[in-house]
């Protein structure tokens, strides 16, 4: 378990923007990350001994911080708000229609690795509400319909 | 120096001090659960906040340095409403289970609130559940529920041990603390988590629900488990015998001394004391007839086997006569055999030193190879083979099995330990007169004609010297179990009843006899010693890189 060179190359010099190791952990496990699709034990591992810290220490970061992924996702991660304006806005429907239709409950993943659902909180977009974040791009004023359209689109 | 004023007494402290060590200075005691004199400083728990005038908010005693003209209020208004505030907050998950928690009267969440708390709770909001009774490693068992997540037990993993095995995992109301996942708290120093948890959330496997605490008694002593010869507190269970089903020693607890151990002990000594209570004890004088053991007064004993000995040196000379004494034994039994083999018997054959045929657990920190609390001692007061030009264990042995030795004294040795089975009885057997005095029987014990009760570690005073030459006490905590006595007590009577009797009446009279003999013992007193012990004549203290992973 290494990082290829290109890889490497970047984590040094994202440890070398800081006056002690241990303090680039979040940059390189979200560089981690990108490379090694999720941060498993070894990866954590790995982490600790590019920062000379004892794996625990990684593994208290990884579990206080919900962004990085600990067990591996699928090719479409469905980031869902359920924050108070989507609330307001009925996304409780939303988020169980969705559910239904990709067939996984909250934080699950499918087994061919195709989707991962998570509801979440505000994702900072209150004007578009009910909402939801799918990979990179956001979706607003989602309605059963247009949750059907992107299925389509995203399969 | 800076000079600050703590609850309108003023005082002059050292640059650098914090303010929660200042009003210490002064016998000001502020509430802490994180802050540890052994560990780093974090401020995370909040209980110790004061306030600092002319500073905006409260500030944490722990982590604030003092500064000149600085003025502090360490228990006005504004810092017990603060205080209850914090009690307050540590309780909303606390599952409040006192009554039959371990930690329950010596628990800093009960102390503390019993100060400070707000009785009535404002919470509405349901307890989030953790787990409970989580065996995390060999000693020590997890309550997460009980948990105020003060890190204590991290930082001792990180900072003395380094050994990592715990971490503070998720967030918010969730966050709990546990071992990293597929690893155990499985070091040789896990116990001492226990200790410095000021709550319940790590108890003892050991101790778990024998007793409450408030039942025990806490005698200082120093730990016989190896050549360091840690500082320890014996806690007894005087009260309550009858519910501890004969076992009267409940558990050992470091006590803190600076040159020594610092705040810390091994589990190897920690949980290595169960001999004292063990069903293996030597209760009476016995003497084998026929294969059978057979009960004797002291008094008898005395005489047969003063009797013994006589007719032995009388037919064969002193040089058929081998004393094997132990490093288990105080200073001051081993001064008293010293006088009354050499002086009394006139014999040459004394040696002291089994070596283990498997060697000892040692590392850098406490844990030592040698096994034994007083082999420097031992030394000093010239017990070696060579400082009496008689004979080895070793060649006592040889000698047995040449038939050149008829009688054998052996002070509390497991002879297989050093020598092979077969060797050790074969020699014994060829051998008319074997004594064995020591706590426990073993497989030497079980070779002898006579077998003397010697009183355990706990159940007498006296002194060790460690490894380094540091003479420290240990105190009587329980009565000597059955009919056993010090070891001094009886090489005591036995002088006596061969002529010459030393007038020793408590190890304090044998330990200022033994000073004014020895050399390097010159000049100290039983009076002299302390609570942390003092250097024999010619050593110096551990300077702080010697102690190494000592010094936080």
């Amino acid at each position: 378990m290494e990082f290829c060179k290109a890889a490497k190359t970047e984590c040094d010099k994202i440890i070398a923007k800081y006056p002690e190791k241990r303090a680039a952990m979040l940059p390189v496990l979200y560089l981690a990350e990108k490379e090694f699709g999720h941060i498993s034990p070894e990866v954590e591992k790995y982490v600790g001994k590019l920062l000379d810290v004892p794996p625990v220490k990684v593994h208290e970061v990884m579990t206080f911080y919900t962004l990085i992924a600990a067990k591996p996702r699928g090719k479409y991660h469905f980031q869902i708000c359920r924050g108070l304006s989507c609330d307001l806005k009925g996304c409780v429907k939303i988020i169980d229609y969705l559910s239904e239709k990709l067939g996984l409950s909250s934080d699950e993943t499918s087994d061919d690795l195709m989707y991962t659902f998570t509801p979440v909180e505000c994702l900072a977009a209150c004007e578009t509400a009910p909402m939801m974040q799918l990979n990179e791009d956001y979706y607003g004023n989602l309605t059963k319909e247009k949750i059907d359209d992107i299925l389509k689109e995203n399969s | 120096m800076p000079k600050i004023t703590i609850d309108s007494t003023e005082i002059e402290v050292e640059k650098g001090t914090t303010v929660i060590q200042a009003a210490e200075q002064i016998g000001i005691d502020i509430p802490r659960y994180c802050y540890h004199p052994g560990l780093s400083i974090v401020g995370v728990c909040r209980i110790c906040l004061v306030e600092i005038e002319r500073m905006p908010k409260l500030q944490v005693a722990c982590y604030t340095p003092v500064a000149d003209g600085m003025v502090v209020h360490t228990n006005n208004e504004k810092v017990q409403q603060a205080r209850r505030a914090v009690l307050e907050f540590l309780l909303i998950n606390h599952p409040l289970d006192c009554p039959v928690c371990d930690q329950a009267g010596e628990c800093w969440l009960q102390n503390f609130y019993m100060q400070h708390g707000l009785y009535d709770s404002k919470m509405v909001e349901d307890k989030v559940k953790k787990q409970k009774a989580l065996p995390i490693g060999p000693n020590v068992m997890l309550d997460s529920e009980r948990c105020i997540l003060c890190t204590r037990c991290v930082r001792f993993c990180d900072e003395i041990t380094e050994t990592h095995e715990l971490g503070i995992f998720n967030r918010g109301d969730h966050t709990e603390l546990l071992p990293y996942p597929g690893q155990e708290l499985d070091n040789k120093y896990s116990g001492n988590t226990i200790d410095i948890c000021p709550v319940g959330a790590l108890t003892d496997k050991d101790f778990r629900f024998r007793t409450r605490v408030w039942y025990l008694t806490e005698t200082p002593s120093v730990c016989p488990g190896c050549s360091t010869g840690c500082n320890i507190n014996v806690h007894h269970n005087d009260h309550r015998p009858y519910k501890a089903g004969g076992i009267r020693v409940s558990r050992l607890k470091p006590r803190y001394n600076p040159d020594v151990n610092q705040w810390w002990m091994c589990d190897e000594g920690r949980y290595g004391f169960t001999q004292v209570d063990a069903d293996s004890r030597i209760v009476a004088p016995q003497k084998k007839t026929r294969g059978d053991w057979q009960l004797l007064s002291w008094q008898d004993a005395i005489d047969e086997i003063a009797t013994k000995i006589k007719g032995i040196l009388k037919k064969h000379g002193a040089d058929a006569f081998g004393v094997i004494l132990s490093p288990q034994m105080t200073n001051e039994g081993l001064f008293a055999a010293k006088r009354f083999f050499q002086e009394t018997l006139e014999v040459e054959n004394i040696d002291f030193e089994v070596v283990a045929r498997e060697k000892g657990y040692a590392d850098d920190f406490l844990m030592k190879a040698d096994k034994n609390p007083n082999s420097e001692g031992a030394k000093k007061i010239g017990l070696s083979a060579v400082d009496n030009s008689g004979l080895e264990v070793a060649q006592m042995l040889a000698d047995a099995k040449d038939n050149r030795l008829k009688a054998l004294y052996i002070c509390h040795h497991n002879l297989e330990k050093g020598f092979k089975k077969e060797e050790v009885k074969e020699a014994l057997s060829k051998v008319d007169l074997v004594i064995f005095q020591g706590t426990n029987q073993n497989s030497t014990s079980n070779l002898a004609n006579y077998c003397l009760p010697s009183a355990s570690f706990v159940e007498k005073d006296g002194t060790f010297t460690n490894f380094a030459g540091r003479v420290q006490e240990i105190h009587k905590a329980v009565e000597p179990l059955g009919e056993s006595k010090p070891d001094w007590t009886i090489f005591r009577n036995l002088s006596k009843r061969l002529g010459k009797s030393m007038p020793y009446f408590e190890a304090g009279d044998v330990f200022n006899a033994l000073a004014e003999e020895v050399d390097a013992f010159k000049g100290l007193s039983y009076e002299k010693i302390g609570e942390h012990g003092v250097l024999l004549n010619g050593h110096r203290a551990s300077t702080e890189k010697e102690m190494g992973a000592l010094v936080a």
